[in-house]
């Protein structure tokens, strides 16, 4: 890490500084990945432009500070309703069309979105690099013999927060009920008297949401830039698929799994091979387990 | 022989007129746009037919591109050896890699091939562009022109007869695809693999021969790309936006059909060539216009002409015959 090369190391214990980045950003893969898994495992739809809405957030809290100096933490309580709406509307206008659709159709579509988002952020904003620094991201906070800025910190404490409120979410409540009723037999939760379109809306919502409160917390620690969101879906892909398509605790696993895979890494050999480690991990993974290490075997052939 | 005709004189006018042109034309902006579309034309050819033929959707075929381009630039930069002779060294490497991926993959449908793919296709760009003193890096290489048909340091004409011979060669390749034996079995598996297994056919074999076969194809087009720009870099040779392209020309045209993959490139590169001369210069910026231009016509298209325009044709035809008799 960072700020580890920076203090030198001498002053801080390797081994736990490593153990720590590992959760730290674990908890925000993990948030990447959540929304990805949700929308798969209740549409059934790999969303391609899931890293696009990521960088939306990233420039949300990037130009929110510029311009009128708002902290990304307070960015933060009004990019998860305006991601909210974000997805509504994305849904009405893109996603309702595909839900039922064949995989090609489903994996262009996203794409399409994709592409057309990445280039709006290019046109609108330049592919220069923007990176924002509020205080908190040069204060140091020390954990034991560790040492890590705020706002990572407080990144990890958010997303472990709303990680944790949508797992409740989808657990004790009635409309989490329905949503994973649908999940498991769409037809019939039909049956049941349960418009799945409204589920598949709110859940397309939810998702979005989710990605975009990721990308106004990562902004402090990551530049933006119109393609930031790719590098970001590739390794929310490599959690998802690990964890099992569909799956939120395998999700948890897999965030956790990738990002120790990416400190560790990094931490022998630079980080600039980081990447390799976790793609052949997720080849490897598509190859011998792609129902992922938790799934069930077989789940990849299913119409998915 | 005269079905022959009336299957193909779609293609048959468009390479006709690719051959006439040169002869009349003497423009390079003009004989280099030709060029680009049949290039494209070609890799649009070689994705439809793991993709469109075998129903293997890739998102990752910029890898073989970047292949079978690197290929070439390292051998004539490292060792001054032909492009030709790069491009033998392309196809091999890419037909190993294509049946590594192919035979890997082999259980993974939809959205789960897209992904190894595209795994695959960003492990290359980054053992290209960290792999600095094989590959120099992402400065990239720029490739020597040498003039002679032998370095393929070719002038504008002799380029479009290099590029259309390989146009008309894939193009082919196609229609042999739809015909033959093979071709209906790969249908078979594109369309329900199980039912097609249960009926004896080797399906994990025959995606594994589409997919090396289109790895293959791609390379060549790689070699000859990297002769013709003149530079090779990792991010451009390896990016998933070039896979898109490929799937989205495709598209366009209609996937899964001989012409589409063409019809696809005339469109897209001619738009992408007007409008990259119309906002040049107005703003850098302005350059992504097209592109979300693209974004959107692909939803458009898969959502309402899944069929693409050699579809539509189709069906326009059908219906004019269906009114005659």
């Amino acid at each position: 890490m960072d700020s580890a090369a920076r203090l030198g190391p001498a002053e801080i214990d390797v081994l736990a500084q490593l153990g720590v980045a590992t959760v730290l950003l674990g908890s925000i893969y993990a948030l990447i990945a959540v929304g990805l898994t949700l929308i798969f495992g209740i549409m059934r739809v790999v969303n391609f432009a899931h890293g696009e809405f990521l960088m939306l957030g990233m420039y949300l809290a990037f130009w929110s500070f510029t311009l009128w100096s708002i902290d990304p933490w307070f960015m933060l309580v009004v990019a998860i309703p305006l991601f909210f709406l974000v997805g509504l509307v994305t849904y009405a206008l893109v996603m309702r069309g595909v839900v039922h659709a064949s995989h090609n159709v489903q994996i262009f579509t996203t794409v399409g979105l994709s592409i057309a988002l990445q280039n709006l952020a290019l046109v609108l904003w330049t592919g220069d690099y923007h990176m924002l620094r509020p205080w908190h991201a040069s204060a140091v906070v020390r954990i034991g013999g560790t040492a890590f800025n705020l706002s990572q910190v407080v990144a990890f404490t958010v997303s472990v927060a709303l990680t944790l409120a949508l797992f409740a979410f989808m657990k004790w409540t009635h409309v989490g009920r329905v949503m994973r009723a649908t999940a498991q037999d769409g037809e019939a939760a039909t049956l049941m008297g349960i418009d799945t379109d409204r589920v598949y809306r709110f859940t397309f919502a939810i998702g979005i949401a989710c990605v975009g409160a990721a990308g106004v917390l990562v902004a402090p620690l990551y530049a933006a830039y119109p393609t930031a969101g790719l590098q970001f879906v590739l390794l929310a892909y490599v959690v998802v698929v690990l964890g099992g398509l569909g799956d939120m605790v395998g999700a948890l696993l897999g965030s956790l799994i990738v990002a120790g895979v990416e400190v560790v890494g990094s931490y022998f050999f630079g980080a600039a091979w980081k990447e390799v480690f976790y793609f052949v991990l997720f080849i490897a993974v598509l190859m011998f387990r792609p129902a992922g290490l938790f799934g069930q075997r077989g789940a990849e052939t299913l119409g998915a | 022989m005269e079905s022959l005709l009336a299957r193909h004189w779609a293609a048959l006018v468009i390479f006709g007129l690719a051959v006439l042109t040169p002869l009349f034309v003497r423009d390079a902006f003009f004989l280099d746009s030709l060029v680009l579309i049949l290039l494209w034309g070609a890799l649009s050819a070689a994705w439809n037919v793991a993709s469109g033929y075998a129903g293997q959707v890739s998102l990752g075929h910029s890898a073989f591109f970047g292949i079978g381009a690197y290929a070439a630039a390292l051998l004539a930069t490292r060792w001054q050896q032909s492009p030709w002779l790069g491009m033998l060294v392309g196809v091999a490497v890419s037909l190993a890699a294509g049946a590594l991926i192919g035979y890997l993959s082999n259980r993974l449908r939809g959205p789960y091939f897209a992904l190894s793919t595209i795994a695959f296709s960003q492990v290359l760009l980054i053992l290209a562009s960290r792999w600095r003193g094989f590959t120099a890096g992402s400065e990239g290489i720029p490739v020597p022109f040498r003039p002679g048909f032998w370095t393929l340091g070719l002038g504008h004409v002799a380029w479009v007869y290099v590029a259309l011979g390989l146009a008309v060669l894939y193009y082919l390749a196609q229609v042999y695809l739809e015909r033959s034996r093979i071709g209906y079995r790969l249908a078979g598996v594109r369309e329900d693999e199980d039912a097609a297994q249960a009926l004896g056919i080797p399906s994990r074999r025959l995606k594994v021969f589409a997919i090396t076969l289109s790895a293959a194809m791609t390379s060549v087009v790689g070699t000859l790309w990297a002769q013709y720009v003149g530079f090779v870099d990792p991010v451009y040779v390896f990016s998933v936006d070039l896979s898109i392209r490929f799937a989205l020309n495709t598209i366009i045209g209609g996937m899964g059909t001989a012409l589409g993959p063409f019809l696809g490139s005339i469109l897209i590169t001619t738009v992408e060539t007007y409008l990259r001369a119309t906002f040049s210069g107005v703003k850098t910026g302005f350059a992504g216009i097209y592109l979300i231009l693209y974004g959107c016509i692909l939803i458009l298209v898969v959502r309402f002409v899944p069929e693409g325009l050699a579809g539509v044709a189709a069906r326009l035809r059908a219906r004019a015959a269906r009114a005659h008799a």
